[in-house]
């Protein structure tokens, strides 16, 4: 449904995406992850037609963005950032202009719309100055606009930013929702979001692809261990340096003394497990161990990891 | 001849132009959503009465001027050549050319539009027809002057030929200040400044011959920049001579600032 070969956005005196490659396929939901400034909303800029890259070329269903961009733009529905509406038309009128515009008449058009506020739930909304809505129900309109002649490809660029956390339910669950019969590509700053809704996630930092994968991948195969949280009958002092001496360990934190017993958060390097090292030491020195576990690494392990470290390559 | 060829050409590059814009219909969705505003926002309702209430002034200035005794000069000539006319006539365009883009482009609504299956040049052209229809509508009350008039009185004062070179010169300054107009609203996102660049270089341009009067600068150049003066054409078709030259000169100048402006929405297109 996408593909996106060697893409570079450079503007005055800064590269805001180099040369990125990444594919879509019909039927996926794909998240867009990484840290504001990261080139999310250029990259889709460039994929809606919005502004031309400075090299590398994007196909959207077949068509070239560049040469073709009429043809592409009638296969997206982009809800740019912000979702960027007429405060003073009505939910209606606004859905009825972008319906006609986009190319739909008549009975077309008007089925369109009904179909639209029908599943982004604005039918109490349809008569309401789009001014005096919430930001919620703005964002919907913004949805409503993008899947309102039933596009293939849905571009969202960040969909629940600023919105409370029903609402950011609500529309998570429309995504879930939409996902069904159409391809997604949604872009966040937000991991819980992609871990909820996405098929797949491509990890994108300082304009450069750190990572594509799923979810539970990228967990897995990735360069991070979890961490492993242990209680312990010792002098803390003495416990947190003896457990730092053992190779491997990178950081020992105490949580918490509960009389002679303390709680350490350990983290050791990423793939390997030290856990029986230090039920050894406990053993060694005669310190009672009543809890050691292991936490899975998060995805947002994941994404400091990629996004913090400075890059190898 | 090579003025009929100029002609040709200007003809044929907007005839090239309407089509592209009329091509799927979004042209059309575009203009009406354009007029809609316009008639949606309380300032074309305000300009509409304070054009109307300035014309009807002059009209009625002329009228009793001209009941004192003979004078040399039509009725229209009178009404459109008074002070309140032309303090009237130069607030109108920034006012109803300064949203056109700088709103777009501070709400952000330039990126749905042109994500849309819309071509930049269908978007320019809905813009600006929709500012001259409005600009259009607001002088049809004045005419409305002249026809009653025409009615109750028993001799030809308003001569055809005079009203309808008024008619024709309002419309293309018109045309040509309302394309002025769209190069400054699309140059900026803050509506004021728009409001402001339309105005000075409207005015500017009508004052070219006034303002050369009293500046040292050699003959030849005064006199060339004269033709430019917009102040000259408007006495003579004020008198009736409707004089081609005029048309070829306001249409091929609108369409080169149109021209400009495209290029100016299309730069911002690739960087913002
Ligand atoms: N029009 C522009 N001109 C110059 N720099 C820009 C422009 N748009 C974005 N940038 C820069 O490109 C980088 C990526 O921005 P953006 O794509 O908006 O990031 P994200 O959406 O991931 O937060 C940022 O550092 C930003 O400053
Ligand atoms: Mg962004």
């Amino acid at each position: 449904m996408i593909k996106v070969s060697n893409l570079t956005k450079r503007f005055v005196g800064r590269t805001a995406v180099d040369a990125i490659s990444f594919n879509v396929e019909p039927g996926e939901i794909v998240g867009f992850l990484g840290p504001n400034g990261a080139g999310k909303t250029t990259t889709i800029r460039i994929l809606t037609g919005y502004m031309p890259a400075t090299s590398g070329s994007a196909m959207i269903a077949g068509h070239d963005i560049f040469k073709e961009s009429l043809k592409a733009q009638q296969r997206i529905g982009y809800m740019p950032e912000n979702v960027p509406l007429y405060d003073d038309m009505r939910v209606k009128e606004y859905l009825r202009f972008r319906a006609l515009l986009k190319g739909m008449r008549g009975r077309e058009a008007k089925n369109g719309i009904a179909e639209a506020i029908d599943l982004c739930g604005l039918s109490e909304m349809r008569s309401k100055m789009i001014g005096t809505l919430s930001k919620g129900y703005r964002q919907r309109v913004g949805l409503a606009d993008a899947l309102i002649h039933n596009p293939e490809l849905l571009i969202l660029d960040e969909p629940t930013n600023g919105l409370d956390p029903n609402q950011i339910r609500r529309v998570r669950k429309l995504i879930k929702q939409l996902g069904l019969s159409h391809t997604i590509l949604i872009s966040t700053h937000i991991l819980s979001e992609v871990e909820m809704t996405c098929d797949r996630v491509i990890i994108l930092d300082r304009g450069k692809i750190r990572a594509a994968d799923t979810p539970k991948n990228l967990i897995k195969h990735l360069r991070t261990a979890g961490h492993i949280s242990i209680e312990i009958n010792a002098a803390a002092d003495i416990a947190a340096n003896a457990i730092k001496k053992i190779p491997r360990v990178k950081k020992v934190i105490k949580e918490s003394t509960e009389q002679e017993w303390t709680r350490f958060t350990v983290r050791a390097e990423s793939g390997t497990d030290v856990r029986e090292d230090i039920v050894k030491l406990a053993n060694e020195n005669n310190w009672a161990l009543r809890e050691i576990h292991s936490h899975g690494a998060s995805l947002e392990d994941v994404f400091v990891e990629l996004t913090q470290s400075p890059p190898t390559d | 001849m090579a003025f009929t060829i100029t002609a040709c050409v200007l003809l044929g590059i907007i005839i090239l132009c309407l089509l592209k814009f009329l091509a799927g219909g979004t042209g059309l969705v575009l203009l009406g959503k354009e007029l809609r505003s316009f008639f949606f926002s309380p300032i074309a309702w305000v300009v509409l009465a304070l054009v109307m209430l300035l014309n009807g002034l002059s009209f009625t200035a002329a009228l009793a001027d001209l009941r004192e005794g003979e004078r040399s000069v039509t009725l229209t000539a009178y009404t459109f050549n008074s002070i309140q006319f032309w303090l009237a006539y130069f607030f109108i365009f920034p006012v109803i050319t300064m949203r056109l883009f700088a709103e777009e482009q501070k709400l952000g609504t330039i990126e749905t539009l042109l994500t849309a299956p819309v071509t930049t040049i269908q978007l320019l052209l809905a813009k600006y027809l929709a500012a001259v229809c409005f600009y259009i509508i607001l002088w049809l009350p004045s005419l409305l002057n002249f026809m009653l008039f025409q009615m109750n009185s028993t001799d030809d004062h308003a001569s055809i030929g005079s009203l309808a070179g008024s008619y024709t010169i309002i419309l293309l300054v018109g045309m040509f200040n309302i394309a002025i107009g769209c190069l400054a609203s699309a140059l900026t996102k803050n509506q004021l400044v728009a409001a402001m660049t339309c105005f000075t270089f409207c005015l500017l341009h009508f004052l070219l011959g006034f303002i050369l009067q009293n500046l040292s600068v050699p003959d030849a150049f005064r006199e060339t920049v004269t033709h430019f003066s917009t102040q000259i054409h408007v006495r003579a078709f004020i008198d009736g001579l409707i004089d081609t030259r005029q048309i070829i000169y306001y249409t091929s100048f609108s369409v080169l600032l149109l021209s400009i402006t495209y290029h100016v929405l299309e730069f911002r297109k690739w960087k913002v």
